[in-house]
């Protein structure tokens, strides 16, 4: 048996994740993504791979949506409502509460503003979710006789999660993003140590190593500290999801700590919809948000208000968190324009931004002008903070998570295909352990584990139930890891259990195997003896 | 048997077991009797079955061995029997037939708890414990790790190297383990048999601790939680570690080759190479972590670590005050307690970049992250100027923001200025123009950040005889806030302590200002300049030091002498240091800060009362007329704020504003009567005050009261004429207004009128008063003995009555005339002459006892008597009242009244 990977997406690139996995003649696709920078047909994956003939259907055991990041479930909707598909679709609560939104959200925009032709509609989207079945962390669910699937937490984003996959004998990890440094409203990765044939992890920042995550909080909450002691104004452009919701706690905590009056507004929106979502959905959050929700809600910020549009030129400091992050328009650019003008003013932006926006503009050292639009250009006076937050694992995080699970194989995706190649010669090289980086539409072929079942009989039970130990002291010069010449002068005390030494597995043509004591051995060789 | 068989499904009543008992511990009971038994008690789940199991176990150990209970699967049996087994001498036969048997829990628990509890050979319960490493089953493996973390904590040591070596790298396979339970255990032995290891060979020591380090190190990535805390915990043990290892474990990328050293030599160098991968950014992550309970136990390791390399312990100080922003209190705190650790052993170096985060610990919301906070700033020691101003500045401002803090606050200041002389001197003057715009000024001050200035100010130099640019007058001010700020000393003196010292240092400098630079002499008497011409203050000075001349000849000539003037040196500069706080006061009289004015007088005459119960009595004179001063001038407070224009009177009013005018009638008077020894200034001093207050009486009183007032106000004004005559002294602007309109008073005949008094006190001003020389203090004591109310004086109606009466008279001058006043209820009074010459014994002490006659006994039944002794006032010339055989002036009363009891003779 073999397991075969077919990479539709994120193969050596960042965008419309999607990875089918045959294993054990069962096929699970995971993520069923979109490509943010495409607007022709490369921004779905190519779905004519998995079945030529497009039954669908019968050529996917089930779909596995990670998270509800459109580049890991925009496709869902085209998928089962467009090329109808119609089987089993897990993700976990929260992914199936939010991802209706992000669907919504993107279907809008592309309509609205861009005039393209609509490729699913809002009834579509309703539709897809009532396919999904959502599943709980550590939950183990039987999709079909051997099939098993897992889910466990990622961080990254509320609801995201690792899948596990075991078809007969063969194990697999599939990581979607995850993160294994905790941020203040999300725990760090958790699995459990597993036999895996093939891990499938994200490399977002193969070669990247992140410092502590103290000091970029620091940096960020002396910046905001310092602007509205000095009564300036503060706007954070921010998407609804996730980071909103991060810095406020941030923000909302150290308010508290040190007493600040200083109001908090969210913008009109999907923002303070989110907050509704995110008080739900607490156990899906890190440790101390859970321990304390019976006193406070997390997400039940105090120092948050709603934020009108007539209080933009209202006097006196505040905090301002606005859609959409990058100031790639919306609301936040409105209100950018009038307070950029002003040097007591602070913009902190995300670390990213896609070029073309302003906020990419505004990391540029030169920002003193900037063109809003064809028509408008702003002097900008205000100061600039670079947010330096980020929700994936960093390249030690990656080597940490498969140092711990140790698979047979890996596979990298969601990455540059130039950082992946670094990153596959060091796993390979550190732990031992063969790597993959496959492009899109790329297979990659694994052998898999396959065991054999064997009947014991009762003399080795019985001799399995009494320990028997053996000690040797053995000459360093055995020991493949020797390290100093010294370590010659010490033999190394060794110990050894020969209770399962003592087993024999014997395999006669027309018989089960079987695993004997090796007493009884002889015995059976003695009859056959005596019969010939 | 059946019975029993019945019951074996329900829960075993007493009865049955007390029957089972009995059966268990007879001897002779038959063997399938007690299986049975056994059987029964292993099944049950009632508590005193296994009581029952355990008790009889102990009594008859053979028991615990037998087959029937070993099987039992239950965890209960399990627990009984660990009971019994503590009581037992367990050889080593039977430790290992148990270890060895078929029960899986039986042999968990022996190997949990062998390392601990089991007095078995060591080389046999080393080499069990090590073989179950490798049992199927993983609780087996951990409790057989666990047994070596027990045999290790109970002080085991194995002498065979071999066997350590072999137990430490067993464990260190097992970190590996699919088991979060063994990987738990596995850390602890690696731990504690690590360490073990590292010390049986001392050239191996460095080697071996790196190898525990990076190890340890390793597990900062487990999935476990209580995997990693056990991880972080394990390296607050580490005695020894390479810096260059340490220093990885703050840094996520794996650095170069390490330092070369050679004193570590090749074989550490090789290391580190192998070993950077698993140390890399360890603490990092587990400051990091998710959990408050993994971030906790890393701060707590840090205070280990930090002092084993400075070099480290630089770098983990930023990590450490990054911490101070944790959302979680008990890693705040943890980390702060880190921080005071490395501030009590030299490796806190606070840097500007830390300022944010460590002085935003002053104002956290949780009482004990504050505390704490404060306690790093009384240890630490601040290197820069701006480090120190910034300090301050954040402890002032948590004044603000929690004032039920203050007393540690100001204990912080004390601790930090003594610390920091050098800082404290460069912003003294900052400090002290501060400190003085709210004191002398007429404005509302922060007095709480007053009074920490001013701790920071005086601890600079509190035991240093060097005072340094302190100014002396902010321990004078200080002296004023003694009540809320000597806690702050607390450490190191107490409230009496802190006054001496405090008068000490105010008094050489000004002594030593005087002397070079006599011009600035001028400065201790700044109302002199506004109403005397300048020739009247260098006389001043010039008698200062005159006097002070003087007092050195005798010092020279008698040490008792000597001794006593030292007393009085130090009380006379005390009484100057409170009454020249009183000028001072006027102005803030006179614009209706009369509460704050109060609050300061009440102070003062607190400090003055604890001295003044401190001294002996014959010391005592000086600080009883300050006392009496200080209630003078309240009064006067208190009338004043009643004269407001602001200030309407209702008829209310009216009657308190009498009863405080009678008051500081009766107090002024006594000033006069009861002291003696005032020079010419003093004496007018307070005839002034007299003169005030008849002012004040006229320019209230109805008309027709006015003509008594103004007569004794004439009259007491031709005196200070005199007085001004004699000793050529300029009057104030307030005696010439009066004599201006006593002038025009008298030419005008009665047509008067109150308002041309009342325009005269805007001119009063108080002027310092400053001692001279002694003053004495007037006093008699009055006994009456053998009366009180138990045993009344027998009296014979319409007869006089001989009340017996001991009188001791102080500073009696022999022109003064006494008398002695009773009074009975209704109001009748007799006066009595005293005569001095029948007196034995000095001017300063007189001693006698006389029966004085009472002649009104009346006819009832008792009588109580109110007897004092009183003298006239002899600056007084109008007699109020002339009487027959009495006083011809008013009297001030010299002591307390006391009561006499009398009782009517009955004739049965």
């Amino acid at each position: 048996m073999a397991i075969e990977t077919l990479v539709l997406g994120a193969g050596q690139e960042v965008g419309k994740s999607c990875v089918v996995v045959t294993i054990n003649a069962k096929r699970i696709m995971f993520d069923c993504g979109m490509h943010m920078g495409y607007l022709d047909h490369r921004r779905y994956p190519d779905f004519t791979r998995i079945s030529p003939s497009r039954d669908l259907n019968s050529a996917l055991s089930c779909i596995i949506i990670t998270h509800f990041h459109l580049d890991h479930v925009g496709a869902l909707a085209y998928f089962t409502e467009v090329l109808g598909y119609n089987g089993p679709v897990y993700m976990t609560y929260p992914t199936k509460a939010l991802a209706p939104l992000m669907l919504e959200d993107y279907r809008k925009v592309m309509v609205d503003r861009r005039g393209e032709e609509e490729l699913f509609s809002s009834d579509q989207i309703a539709e897809c979710m009532k396919k999904v079945i959502a599943v709980d962390l550590r939950q183990t669910v039987q999709v079909e006789k051997d099939l098993q699937i897992r889910a466990y937490y990622a961080g990254h984003v509320i609801g995201a999660a690792m899948f596990y996959a075991k078809v007969g004998d063969a194990e697999m990890v599939y990581t979607g993003d995850y993160n294994m440094t905790p941020d203040r409203h999300l725990g760090a990765a958790q699995i459990d140590r597993l036999r895996l044939d093939l891990l499938i992890t994200e490399s977002t920042y193969a070669t990247t190593i992140r410092d502590s995550r103290y000091a970029r909080e620091r940096e960020f909450l002396k910046a905001v500290h310092k602007c509205v002691s000095c009564g300036g104004k503060v706007l954070i452009p921010t998407f609804a999801l996730g980071r909103a919701q991060e810095l406020c706690i941030l923000l909302e905590d150290y308010w508290e700590r040190m007493n600040l009056k200083v109001p908090i507004y969210f913008s009109a929106g999907l923002t303070i919809q989110a907050n509704a979502y995110y008080k739900m959905l607490i156990r899906w959050t890190r440790q101390k948000i859970k321990d304390t929700y019976s006193k406070h809600n997390a997400f039940d910020f105090k120092n948050v208000q709603k934020f009108e549009r007539s209080m933009i030129d209202a006097p006196g400091p505040c905090v301002l968190f606005a859609t959409p992050g990058m100031l790639s328009g919306g609301f936040s650019v409105e209100v950018f324009k009038h307070w950029a003008v002003s040097e007591n003013n602070l913009v902190s932006l995300p670390g990213y931004c896609v070029p073309g926006t302003i906020g990419h503009k505004l990391m540029s050292d030169k920002h003193d002008k900037v063109d809003l639009d064809p028509n408008t250009k702003i002097d900008v006076r205000c100061q600039i903070h670079q947010l330096a937050f980020s929700p994936h694992t960093d390249s030690k995080g990656i080597m940490d998570l498969v140092n711990f699970l140790s698979p047979k194989h890996v596979i990298l995706v969601h990455g540059e295909k130039h950082k992946m190649a670094s990153l596959k010669e060091k796993i390979h090289s550190e732990l031992g352990i063969q790597c993959y980086d496959p492009a899109n539409n790329e297979t990659v072929t694994i052998p898999s584990a396959n065991y054999v079942y064997a009947e014991t009989s009762d003399t080795f039970i019985r001799s399995c139930l009494s320990p028997n130990f053996t000690f040797q002291k053995c000459s360093s010069v055995d020991l493949c890891n020797s390290t100093t010449v010294d370590r010659n002068l010490m033999p190394e005390l060794q110990v050894e259990d020969e209770r399962v030494a003592e087993g024999v597995l014997v395999l006669e043509k027309g018989k089960k195997a079987k695993i004997v004591h090796q007493d009884e051995l002889l015995l059976m060789l003695e009859e056959q003896k005596h019969d010939a | 048997m059946a019975e029993q068989n019945d019951t074996s499904e329900q829960p075993l009543s007493l009865r049955t077991l007390c029957t089972m008992r009995s059966l268990l511990l007879h001897p002779s009971t038959p063997q399938h009797t007690v299986s049975s038994i056994l059987e029964t008690l292993a099944r049950s789940p009632s508590h005193h079955a296994l009581k029952l199991l355990s008790d009889a176990a102990a009594l008859r150990p053979d028991l615990a061995l037998s087959p029937p209970l070993l099987p039992s699967p239950q965890r209960l049996a399990v627990e009984a029997l660990a009971i019994s087994l503590t009581r037992l001498n367990l050889d080593d036969t039977r430790f290992a037939s148990l270890c060895f048997g078929a029960s899986v829990p039986v042999r968990a628990w022996m190997l949990r708890n062998a390392g601990a509890e089991f007095e078995v050979r060591h080389g046999l319960l080393l080499g069990v414990l090590l073989g179950f490493t490798k049992d199927p089953f993983p609780h087996v493996r951990a409790s057989a790790l666990e047994g070596l973390v027990g045999f290790c904590e109970r002080g085991g040591e194995s002498k065979d190297v071999g066997l350590v070596d072999a137990c430490y790298r067993r464990a260190v396979r097992l970190l590996r383990d699919v088991d979060p339970s063994v990987r738990f255990s596995a850390v602890r032995v690696v731990a504690s048999w690590g360490l073990m290891l590292a010390a049986s060979n001392s050239d191996m020591k460095a080697y071996w601790s790196n190898d525990i380090f990076a190890k340890l190190c390793s597990m900062a990535r487990d999935m476990n939680m209580k995997v990693r805390v056990e991880a972080f915990s394990g390296l607050r043990k580490m005695e020894m570690v390479s810096e260059d290892l340490l220093l990885q474990s703050l840094s996520k990328r794996v650095s170069g080759h390490g330092k070369q050293k050679e004193t570590l030599g090749q074989r550490t160098s090789e290391q580190f190479v192998m070993l950077a991968t698993n140390v890399a950014g360890a603490l990092v992550h587990g400051l990091e972590d998710e959990f408050f309970e993994v971030r906790k136990s890393v701060c707590e390791s840090l205070r280990t670590l930090t002092s084993l390399s400075s070099e480290f312990a630089r770098k983990a100080l930023d990590s450490l005050m990054d911490v101070l922003n944790d959302e979680s209190e008990v890693v705040r705190l943890q980390s702060l307690e880190t921080l005071h650790h490395m501030a009590i052993n030299g490796r806190l170096k606070l840097l500007e970049k830390h300022l944010h985060m460590f002085l935003g610990a002053l104002v956290d919301n949780s009482w004990d992250v504050r505390y704490t906070d404060r306690k790093i700033l009384k240890v630490v020691k601040l290197n820069y100027l701006a480090l120190f101003k910034s300090s301050v500045d954040s402890l002032l401002g948590s004044l603000d923001s929690y004032p039920q803090d203050e007393a540690d606050v100001f204990s912080t200041f004390s601790h930090l200025g003594r610390n920091h002389k050098k800082f404290v001197s460069l912003i003294i003057k900052d400090m002290f123009e501060e400190v003085e715009t709210a004191l002398e000024g007429n404005v509302e001050f922060n007095s709480a950040r007053i009074a920490a200035l001013l701790i920071l100010s005086i601890s600079a130099a509190l035991l240093n005889a060097d005072v340094g640019r302190i100014p002396p007058v902010m321990f004078s001010y200080a002296v004023t806030f003694l009540g809320r700020i000597y806690n702050a000393f607390s450490d190191i003196m107490d409230r009496d302590a802190l006054l001496a010292c405090l008068c000490e240092k105010s008094r050489s400098t000004e002594y030593s200002a005087t002397n070079i630079n006599p011009g600035e002499g001028e400065q201790q008497f700044p109302l002199f300049e506004g109403d005397a011409p300048n020739f009247a203050s260098n006389e001043v000075i010039g008698s200062k030091i005159d006097s002070h001349i003087t007092r050195e000849q005798k010092e020279v000539a008698n040490d008792q002498v000597e001794q006593q003037q030292s007393v009085y040196n130090e009380v006379t500069n005390l009484i100057n240091y409170i009454l020249a706080k009183l000028p001072d006061m006027w102005p803030r009289i006179q614009s209706g800060h009369t509460n704050e004015v109060l609050r300061s007088l009440r102070c003062l005459k607190e400090l003055t009362t604890m001295k003044f119960d401190s001294l002996g009595s014959g010391d005592a004179d000086a600080l009883a007329f300050t006392l009496l001063y200080l209630r003078i001038i309240e009064l006067l407070a208190e009338v004043w704020n009643n004269l407001l224009p602001a200030k309407g009177l209702c008829y209310q009013g009216i009657g308190k504003l009498e009863f405080k005018l009678g008051k500081l009638d009766r107090r002024v008077k006594e000033l006069m009567s009861r002291f003696i020894g005032f020079s010419a200034e003093e004496e007018l001093n307070v005839l002034e005050l007299m003169l005030l207050t008849y002012t004040l009486r006229i320019s209230k009183e109805e008309i027709s009261c006015i003509n008594h007032t103004l007569k004794r106000l004439s009259s007491l004004y031709l005196r200070v004429e005199s007085i001004l005559k004699e000793s050529s002294a300029l009057p104030s602007n307030f005696l010439v207004e009066l004599g201006k309109v006593l002038s025009s008073t008298s030419i005008n005949g009665a047509s008067c009128s109150p308002l041309q008094f009342e325009a005269c006190l805007k001119f009063f001003s108080l002027k310092q008063f400053v001692f001279h020389g002694p003053i004495k203090h007037v006093k008699a004591e009055l006994s009456v003995p053998n009366i009180d109310f138990e045993h009344p004086l027998p009296f014979v109606s319409g007869l006089p009555v001989g009340i017996q009466c001991e009188i001791t008279l102080h500073n009696i001058l022999s022109e003064s005339r006494l008398w002695l006043r009773m009074t009975l209820d209704d109001g009748f009074i007799q006066y009595f002459f005293l005569d001095l010459d029948c007196s034995e014994g000095s001017e300063e002490v007189r001693k006698c006892t006389f029966v004085a006659p009472f002649y009104r006994t009346a006819e009832a039944d008792c009588l109580i008597l109110k007897v004092c002794i009183g003298s006239e006032c002899l600056f007084e010339n109008v007699s109020p009242v002339q009487k027959f055989g009495g006083p011809k002036r008013e009297l001030v009363l010299l002591c307390n009244e006391k009561q006499v009891y009398l009782s009517k003779v009955s004739k049965a």
